[in-house]
C-alpha cells in the first residue's frame, strides 16, 4: 500500500520550493523562478502516476503518519485524484506564467514563496485522509492566500478585499472547526474513510452537515459574502488564476468529500439548493453588467460556484466535480489571457450588426433545444439518470438555446444559423458525453443520487422555473433592456444589489487609515 | 449649442468659456484598440516647463522633473558638465529669478519636497469624517463611467442618451452606495440638479464660491480627480473637432465631480467652510514656479544640452556612408526610432543597400476596412483626417464566409458570457481549455492570417493618383536613381496577451500596423499607369524598379514581403538575395537590442516573447528616443545612434520652396514630439501620466485599463513599458530636433504655424540646424531666434587641430 502515500510527494516538493523561494525574496531571485516552475510540473507529473496508480491499484486510505489521529493520511479515490491532478496542473501553468510575469518585481522571491506555499496547502487539503488535516490545511490554505492577496500591502483596496476575505475565511473556519469536533464526537475517529462509511442519521450528523454546508458556502463566495472575490483583482493576475481556478473549488471539494454526511440532511441540501441556485442568477445577472474583463470573469465565478453548489444540493456530486473541472480549466486560461479582451472587444464589432432574435425566434429556439435534448437523451439513455440530472439537462439546455435564437434570428442569413445550430448540436453532444464520464470516473466513490421527495420536486420545479425565465430574458434582451425599468433595475444589479456595500459599512471599509 | 447659450447669465457665460478652456487642458486618451502617444502637456504647450510644472504641482500634486538623486548621479558621472549648467543657467525665461549655480548645487543635496494638490472638498470632507470621500467618488464615477463608455464588454449595455451628464444623474439618483457610506439624500439631490450641465456647474460654482478667476485652475484640478474618463472625454473633443462637430463630454464629466463636490459641502459646510475658502483663494492665485521648480527645470534643460553636445559628437566623428552609382535596393522605412537599429543591421550587409527614412504612413493616411469588417480604422496620424478610403479587396464570397465565421464567433462569445448558457458553456467545453493553458503556456499560438492587399477606393481617379504618388516620392526626396526593388517598409508588433499592443504599433498610423499603408503605397507605384503620368510630371520610374510592400517586426526583428502583392509578370531577380540580407540583418539587430531587454540571454530568444503570453517585456517600444534629424542619410549613416532617434531623409537642396520641410516640421515632427513627453511623462510623473503596473492592469470597456478593480483607466505607458526592474529604460529627455535646412526657411515656418512655434519656444522641443558640413552649428533660441551651438569643447579643438 506504499503507493498510498505518493501524492504526498506533490506538496513536499512545493514546499520545499517555497523554503527556498523565502530565502530569495527578491528581485530577479536567481534561479528560484526555474527551480519552482520545475517543482510545480514535477508536483503535477506526481498526481498524474498517482491517478494511473488509482486505476491500477484502486482506492484507499494510507496508515497515518503521526499519533492519535493526529498526523499526515491520504485518501485516494476518484474524488482526490481529480482534484489533485487538476489543481497541480493549474499550479504548474500559473507558475510557469509568473516566471516571466513577475520579472523585475522587487518581491519575486517572496511572491514565489507564497504561491508555490498555497497550492501546496491545497494539495494537502484535496488528498485529506483525516479531519485535522483537512482542516489545518483548509486554514493555511486561506491565511497564506491572504499573503498574496496583500502583495500591494499599500493598496487601500487591496486591504479592503483581503480584510473582507480574512473575515469570511475565519468564519468558515470556524464552522469547519465544528464541523470537525461534531464529526469525531459521533464516530469516534479523524479517519474520513471511517467516518463515511459508518455516520449515521441523527441530530449530530445534521448540525456537522449544516456546519459543513456553511462552511463550504462561505468559502465560496456565495451570497452575501461573496463580495470580497469580486475585489481582489489587486493582486497580480496568477494569483487570481491561481484562486479562480484552484483555491476558490476548495467549498466545492468539501461538499463533495463529505457527499454521504450530506446526504444525510434533506433539509441542508435543500438550503444549498436554494442558496446556490439564488446565487447563481444573482450572480449570472451581475456579470452582464460588468464592463471591466476581471471583475466580469469574478462575477462568473460566483456564479459558477453557485452552480456547483446547487449541484451538490441536488446530490448530483459527479457533476458537481465534473463542473470544478471544466471551470478551473476555463477560468485559469480566462484570467490569464484576460490581457486579450482589447482585441476581443475590438472584434465584436467587425463583422457588422448583431441580428437581434424577436419572441418569436426565442420560442422556435427553446423548442428546437427541447428537441435536441430529446434527441441526445434518447442516443444516450434517459433512463439510467436520475430526476434530478434530468432536471438540470434542462436548465443546460435552456442555455443552449440562446446559441440557437441568435442564428434564428430573422436578420440572420442562413449560414449563421446553420453554424449556431451545429455548436448548439456540438455543445449538448459534449455536455451529455461528459456527464457520461464523470459519472463513470467516480462510480463507486460517491453516494449515488436519491429518488427525489416533494421537498426535492418542489426545488427542482422552482430552479427549472426560474432559470426557465432568466433564460428567456437573456435571449430576448434586446427587446427589453432599454426599458427604463430595466435601466433601474441594471444600476442595482451592477452594484451587485448593495451587499457588498453594505458590508463594507459595517466594517468601515471606507474609513480613510492614517497615511502609514 | 451657442444658441442655447445665449439665455444664461453673463457669469455662467463666463464660467462655460473657463470649463472648456479647462478641458482642453488635459490630453486626449485615445482608446487602446488604436492607441497613439499623446503629449500629455497638450494643453500646456503655451508655457515653459516650469510653469507647468507649478500648475500640475497645484492640480494634481505631482513633480514633472526627474527626483534631484538622478540629476546628482548625472553631474557625479559626467554625463552633465558644468558648461551645460551654465548655458541653461544664461538661457532661462526672463520672468523667473535665475537661481545661481551654488543654488543648484546646493539644491542637489536633498530632494524636494513633494507638492500638495490644493484640495478638493471631498479632501476637505475627508479629512474631517475621516471617509475616504476622493476614493469613493472616484469608485462611483468609475462604475457608471465603465459601463457609458463601455465599447462592448457588458453583454447588458448601459442606456446612454443624452449625454454623459444625464446618463449620469440616471444613474446616480438610484444608486444607493453614497447613502449607504453615509452621503444621505444624495440620490434626490442629483434628481434634482439641473438637466443642463452647464447650469450644474453653475450651480455649483455659485454654492462653493468658485469665482471666475478661480476656476482655471479649480476646474482642471477637478477633471485631474477625474483621471482617464477626463482623457477619453478629452480624445471624444478631439475626435468631434477634426470632424467639425461639437463635443461636450468633458465638461459634463466635470459638472458631474462637482454635484459630487456640491452635495458633501452642502453635508459638512459648517466644518470645512473655512479651508474651502482658503482653497478658492489659493486658486485665484495666478500659477508661479518657486525657486525649487525653477531649479529642476534648469537642470533639465541642461542635461539636454549634455544630450546634443554627446550626439554631435557622435555625427561629427561618424565616416559618412555613401552608396555609388545606382543602389540594388532602397529600402524605406518609418522614422521610428527602433528602425534606426535595423536599418544600421542592414546597410553593413552591403555597400549597395540605401535606406530611406520616412513616416510609416508613407503620406497616405487612410481610412481602411479590414477584411470582413464594417469598422473604419484611421491608419494615419491623428493628428489629420484620413485622405483617402481604401478596403482589403477580396471576392465577396470569401467576404461573406469570412464574416459569417466572425459573426458566429461572435454568437458562441454571447452564449458563454449570458446568464443561463455561461452554465452549459463551461459544463460542456471546460475540459478544452486545458488544451489551451498548455499551448499558450508553451506559446504554440499559431500566426494571425495575412489580410488580402488593401486597394483604394476605386472613385479616385487617375489624375489624383499622380498627383499622390508624385507627392509622396517628393517628400521622400526620392524622384530620380530609383533602384531594382524599392522596399517600402512598415512596422508593426508581435505581442499576445497584451493591453498596450496598439502602443508598440507605428504611432503615424494611428496605432494600427503599418503594413496597409505599405501595401497601399507600392500598389499605388507599381501601376503602370501612374507611372506613365510620373513620367509626364518628370519623376522617370525605370521599367525594372519594383516598389515591394513589407513590414518590419519591431518584436522579433524579422521581416515580412509582400511579394505575392507584386504585379503578375515582374520578375523577382534580387529578391534572395534581399532575403538574405535582411535574415542577417534581423540577427544582428536583435543581438544588439537583446543587451537592452531583461532575461534576454542571446538573439535567438527574442522570437519567444512576441509569442509569450506572460511577457511584460516583449520589447522596449521607443523608450530611449531623444532625437529627431531631418537630413540626408549619409549625414547619420555611419553613426551608432542606440535606436534612440527618428530619421527622416531630408534634401532642402531638392526643396523649392520649402513645402517639404514644412510638412516635416508640421506633421512628423509633432508626432515624434508627442511620443517623447508621452515618454517624459510616464516616466517623471507615472501616478499621474503612467500606464500603471502592468501585473494588475484590468481591461475596462475595450478601451482602457484600470489599476485594480476600480478606478479611471491609466493613460500613457505602463511601469513596465519604461522601467526594467533595476532602473529606468528611458531618460527623460525632451526631443531634440535637427534639421539640416536654411534657419531663415525654418524661422518662416515656425511663424506661419504658431502652434508649432510655441512647441519650441517653451522648450518642449529643442530646435538644432546642421550645416553643410553635417555639424551642430545653430540653436533656436525663442522667439525666432538663432545662437550658435556649442559643441563639444575638446571635439572643436581636435577637429581644428585637424
Amino acid at each position: 500500500m506504499a503507493y498510498l502515500f505518493l501524492p504526498l510527494v506533490s506538496p513536499l516538493v512545493l514546499l520545499v520550493a517555497a523554503f527556498y523561494a523565502a530565502r530569495h525574496p527578491g528581485r530577479r531571485p536567481g534561479l528560484v523562478p526555474k527551480l519552482t516552475e520545475a517543482a510545480a510540473f514535477a508536483a503535477f507529473a506526481t498526481t498524474v502516476v498517482v491517478a494511473t496508480l488509482l486505476e491500477v491499484k484502486g482506492p484507499g486510505t494510507s496508515a497515518l503518519i503521526g499519533l492519535f489521529g493526529v498526523g499526515l493520511s491520504v485518501r485516494l479515490d476518484a474524488v482526490s485524484a481529480v482534484m489533485l491532478v487538476l489543481v497541480s496542473f493549474i499550479g504548474w501553468i500559473v507558475l510557469r506564467y509568473s516566471k516571466t510575469y513577475m520579472d523585475g518585481e522587487a518581491r519575486q522571491g517572496a511572491f514565489t514563496s507564497w504561491m508555490s506555499a498555497t497550492l501546496a496547502a491545497v494539495l494537502f487539503l484535496v488528498m485529506s485522509g483525516n479531519l485535522l488535516q483537512l482542516f489545518v490545511a483548509w486554514t493555511l490554505t486561506s491565511l497564506s492566500l491572504n499573503r498574496l492577496l496583500l502583495f500591494y500591502p499599500e493598496r487601500a483596496t487591496a486591504q479592503r478585499a483581503a480584510h473582507k476575505k480574512a473575515i469570511v475565511a475565519r468564519l468558515s473556519e470556524g464552522a469547519l472547526a465544528g464541523a470537525v469536533i461534531l464529526l469525531i464526537a459521533e464516530t469516534g475517529t479523524t479517519d474520513i474513510e471511517t467516518i463515511l462509511a459508518s455516520v449515521e442519521a441523527n441530530w449530530l450528523t445534521m448540525a456537522a452537515a449544516l456546519l459543513i454546508a456553511m462552511s463550504a458556502a462561505l468559502a465560496s463566495a456565495q451570497f452575501p459574502v461573496h463580495g470580497w472575490l469580486t475585489e481582489v483583482m489587486e493582486a497580480p493576475t496568477p494569483v487570481s488564476a491561481l484562486l479562480h481556478a484552484g483555491v476558490i473549488n476548495a467549498g466545492g471539494f468539501l461538499l463533495i468529500r463529505f457527499a454521504d454526511v450530506m446526504l444525510l440532511a434533506p433539509g441542508v441540501m435543500a438550503l444549498l439548493v436554494m442558496l446556490g441556485g439564488f446565487t447563481a442568477l444573482f450572480g449570472g445577472l451581475v456579470m452582464l453588467t460588468q464592463p471591466a474583463v476581471k471583475t466580469s470573469l469574478a462575477w462568473s465565478t460566483i456564479a459558477q460556484m453557485a452552480f456547483m453548489v446547487m449541484q451538490c444540493g441536488l446530490a448530483l456530486f459527479p457533476l458537481a466535480l465534473l463542473h470544478i473541472v471544466a471551470h478551473s480549466l476555463y477560468k485559469a486560461h480566462a484570467f490569464l489571457s484576460s490581457g486579450e479582451a482589447v482585441r476581443n472587444v475590438a472584434a465584436i464589432r467587425r463583422p457588422g450588426p448583431i441580428a437581434v432574435p424577436s419572441a418569436r425566434n426565442v420560442l422556435q429556439a427553446f423548442a428546437a433545444a427541447i428537441v435536441i435534448y430529446g434527441l441526445v437523451g434518447i442516443i444516450l439513455g434517459f433512463d439510467e439518470k436520475s430526476i434530478q440530472a434530468i432536471a438540470l439537462g434542462v436548465i443546460l439546455i435552456f442555455g443552449v438555446a440562446y446559441l440557437l435564437a441568435q442564428g434564428f434570428a430573422d436578420a440572420a442569413p442562413r449560414e449563421l444559423m446553420q453554424r449556431t445550430a451545429i455548436y448548439a448540436l456540438v455543445t449538448s453532444v459534449s455536455y451529455f458525453a461528459l456527464q457520461v464520464v464523470a459519472l463513470s470516473l467516480t462510480d463507486g466513490s460517491l453516494p449515488p443520487t436519491p429518488a427525489p421527495g416533494p421537498l426535492e420536486w418542489a426545488l427542482i420545479i422552482l430552479a427549472l422555473v426560474s432559470f426557465g425565465c432568466v433564460a428567456v430574458a437573456q435571449a430576448t434582451f434586446p427587446l427589453w433592456a432599454s426599458h427604463p425599468a430595466a435601466a433601474g433595475l441594471r444600476v442595482h444589479l451592477t452594484n451587485g444589489l448593495y451587499a457588498n456595500a453594505i458590508f463594507d459599512k459595517l466594517l468601515d471599509g471606507w474609513s480613510r487609515r492614517p497615511a502609514a | 449649442m451657442f444658441a442655447k447659450l445665449e439665455s444664461y447669465p453673463a457669469a455662467l457665460l463666463e464660467l462655460v468659456a473657463e470649463a472648456n478652456n479647462a478641458a482642453r487642458a488635459i490630453p486626449p486618451l485615445f482608446p487602446l484598440s488604436a492607441n497613439v502617444a499623446v503629449n500629455p502637456f497638450l494643453g500646456q504647450a503655451g508655457e515653459p516647463l516650469a510653469v507647468t510644472a507649478a500648475r500640475l504641482a497645484r492640480v494634481g500634486g505631482v513633480r514633472i522633473t526627474p527626483s534631484r538623486a538622478h540629476w546628482a548621479r548625472k553631474l557625479d558621472a559626467g554625463e552633465i558638465a558644468e558648461t551645460d549648467l551654465l548655458d541653461a543657467l544664461s538661457a532661462i525665461d526672463g520672468r523667473f529669478t535665475a537661481p545661481s549655480l551654488q543654488d543648484i548645487k546646493a539644491a542637489l543635496e536633498d530632494e524636494a519636497a513633494a507638492p500638495n494638490a490644493i484640495p478638493t472638498v471631498a479632501e476637505l470632507a475627508a479629512d474631517v469624517s475621516g471617509i475616504d470621500w476622493p476614493a469613493l467618488i472616484e469608485d462611483r464615477i468609475g462604475a457608471w463611467a465603465a459601463g457609458h463608455f463601455d465599447q462592448g464588454q457588458a453583454l447588458w449595455q448601459q442606456v446612454n442618451t443624452g449625454g454623459a451628464f444625464n446618463a449620469w444623474r440616471d444613474f446616480a439618483s438610484r444608486d444607493l452606495t453614497p447613502e449607504i457610506q453615509g452621503l444621505k439624500g444624495f440620490c434626490s439631490f442629483v434628481s434634482k440638479t439641473n438637466r443642463s450641465h452647464w447650469r450644474a456647474i453653475g450651480r455649483a460654482s455659485e454654492k462653493l464660491g468658485v469665482t471666475t478667476g478661480a476656476a482655471p485652475t479649480a476646474f482642471h484640478r477637478w477633471l485631474m480627480t477625474l483621471g482617464g474618463w477626463a482623457q477619453y472625454g478629452r480624445y471624444l473633443l478631439w475626435q468631434a473637432e477634426l470632424d467639425g462637430e461639437q463635443e461636450s463630454t468633458v465638461t459634463e464629466l466635470l459638472a458631474v465631480r462637482m454635484v459630487f463636490d456640491q452635495a458633501l459641502f452642502n453635508l459638512y459646510e459648517d466644518q470645512i467652510s473655512a479651508r474651502w475658502s482658503e482653497a478658492v483663494a489659493a486658486h485665484q492665485t495666478p500659477v508661479t514656479p518657486t525657486g525649487d521648480i525653477v531649479i529642476d527645470a534648469v537642470l533639465q534643460d541642461a542635461a539636454e544640452r549634455a544630450e546634443q553636445r554627446v550626439l554631435a559628437d557622435r555625427l561629427l566623428r561618424a565616416t559618412p556612408r555613401t552608396v555609388r552609382g545606382r543602389p540594388d535596393v532602397q529600402a524605406v522605412f518609418c522614422i521610428d526610432v527602433r528602425s534606426e537599429v535595423f536599418r544600421r543591421a542592414l546597410e553593413s550587409q552591403d555597400e549597395n543597400i540605401e535606406t530611406i527614412g520616412f513616416a510609416g504612413f508613407f503620406g497616405l493616411a487612410s481610412a481602411h476596412k479590414a477584411a470582413g469588417s464594417d469598422v473604419i480604422e484611421r491608419r494615419g496620424p491623428v493628428l489629420l483626417n484620413p485622405g483617402v478610403t481604401t478596403q482589403a479587396a477580396e471576392p465577396e464570397k470569401t467576404n461573406l464566409d469570412r464574416r459569417y465565421a466572425a459573426r458566429a464567433k461572435r454568437a458562441w462569445g454571447r452564449f458563454k458570457l449570458a446568464a443561463v448558457s455561461s452554465f452549459a458553456f463551461v459544463e460542456a467545453t471546460g475540459p478544452l481549455y486545458a488544451g489551451k493553458l498548455v499551448r499558450d503556456a508553451l506559446g504554440l499560438g499559431g500566426v494571425a492570417k495575412v489580410d488580402p492587399a488593401p486597394q483604394l477606393d476605386q472613385k479616385i481617379d487617375l489624375q489624383t493618383r499622380v498627383g499622390m504618388a508624385n507627392s509622396v516620392l517628393t517628400a521622400m526626396s526620392l524622384t530620380d536613381n530609383f533602384a531594382r526593388i524599392v522596399m517600402l517598409t512598415g512596422h508593426g508588433a508581435d505581442v499576445v496577451n497584451n493591453p498596450h499592443e496598439s502602443a508598440l504599433h507605428c504611432g503615424a498610423c494611428g496605432g494600427y500596423t503599418g503594413d496597409v499603408n505599405a501595401r497601399l503605397l507600392a500598389g499605388l507605384l507599381n501601376d503602370p499607369e501612374v507611372q506613365l503620368g510620373l513620367r509626364k510630371e518628370g519623376t522617370e520610374i525605370p521599367a525594372d524598379t519594383v516598389f515591394l510592400p513589407a513590414m518590419h517586426h519591431t518584436t522579433t526583428d524579422s521581416v515580412t514581403l509582400y511579394e505575392y502583392d507584386l504585379p503578375q509578370g515582374d520578375s523577382t531577380a534580387g529578391l534572395a538575395q534581399l532575403k538574405e540580407w535582411l535574415a542577417t540583418a534581423g540577427k544582428l539587430a536583435r543581438a544588439e537590442r537583446a543587451k537592452r531587454l531583461p532575461r534576454a540571454t542571446g538573439a535567438g530568444t527574442i522570437q519567444q516573447r512576441a509569442r509569450d503570453w506572460a511577457e511584460t517585456r516583449p520589447e522596449w517600444g521607443l523608450a530611449g528616443c531623444r532625437a529627431f534629424v531631418a537630413a540626408p542619410r549619409y549625414r547619420t549613416g555611419g553613426a551608432n545612434l542606440s535606436g534612440q532617434a527618428f530619421l527622416h531623409n531630408y534634401d532642402w537642396k531638392r526643396d523649392e520652396g520649402f513645402g517639404v520641410l514644412e510638412l516635416i516640421m508640421t506633421a512628423p515632427v509633432v508626432v515624434a514630439s508627442w511620443i517623447s513627453l508621452q515618454y517624459y511623462g510616464s516616466t517623471v510623473a507615472p501616478a499621474l501620466f503612467g500606464g500603471g503596473n502592468k501585473l494588475l492592469h484590468n481591461v475596462v470597456g475595450g478601451i482602457g485599463v484600470l489599476e485594480g478593480n476600480n478606478g479611471a483607466p491609466r493613460p500613457g505607458l505602463p511601469w513596465q513599458s519604461v522601467h526594467d526592474g533595476n532602473g529606468l529604460q528611458h531618460d527623460p529627455l525632451r526631443l531634440s530636433v535637427i534639421i539640416e535646412a536654411p534657419r531663415e526657411a525654418m524661422s518662416e515656418i515656425l511663424a506661419r504655424h504658431p502652434g508649432i512655434r510655441e512647441l519650441f519656444d517653451n522648450g518642449w522641443l529643442h530646435l538644432i540646424a546642421m550645416d553643410d558640413k553635417g555639424a551642430l552649428a545653430w540653436r533656436y533660441s525663442g522667439d525666432l531666434k538663432w545662437t550658435p551651438f556649442r559643441g563639444q569643447p575638446d571635439v572643436a579643438c581636435a577637429i581644428a587641430a585637424e
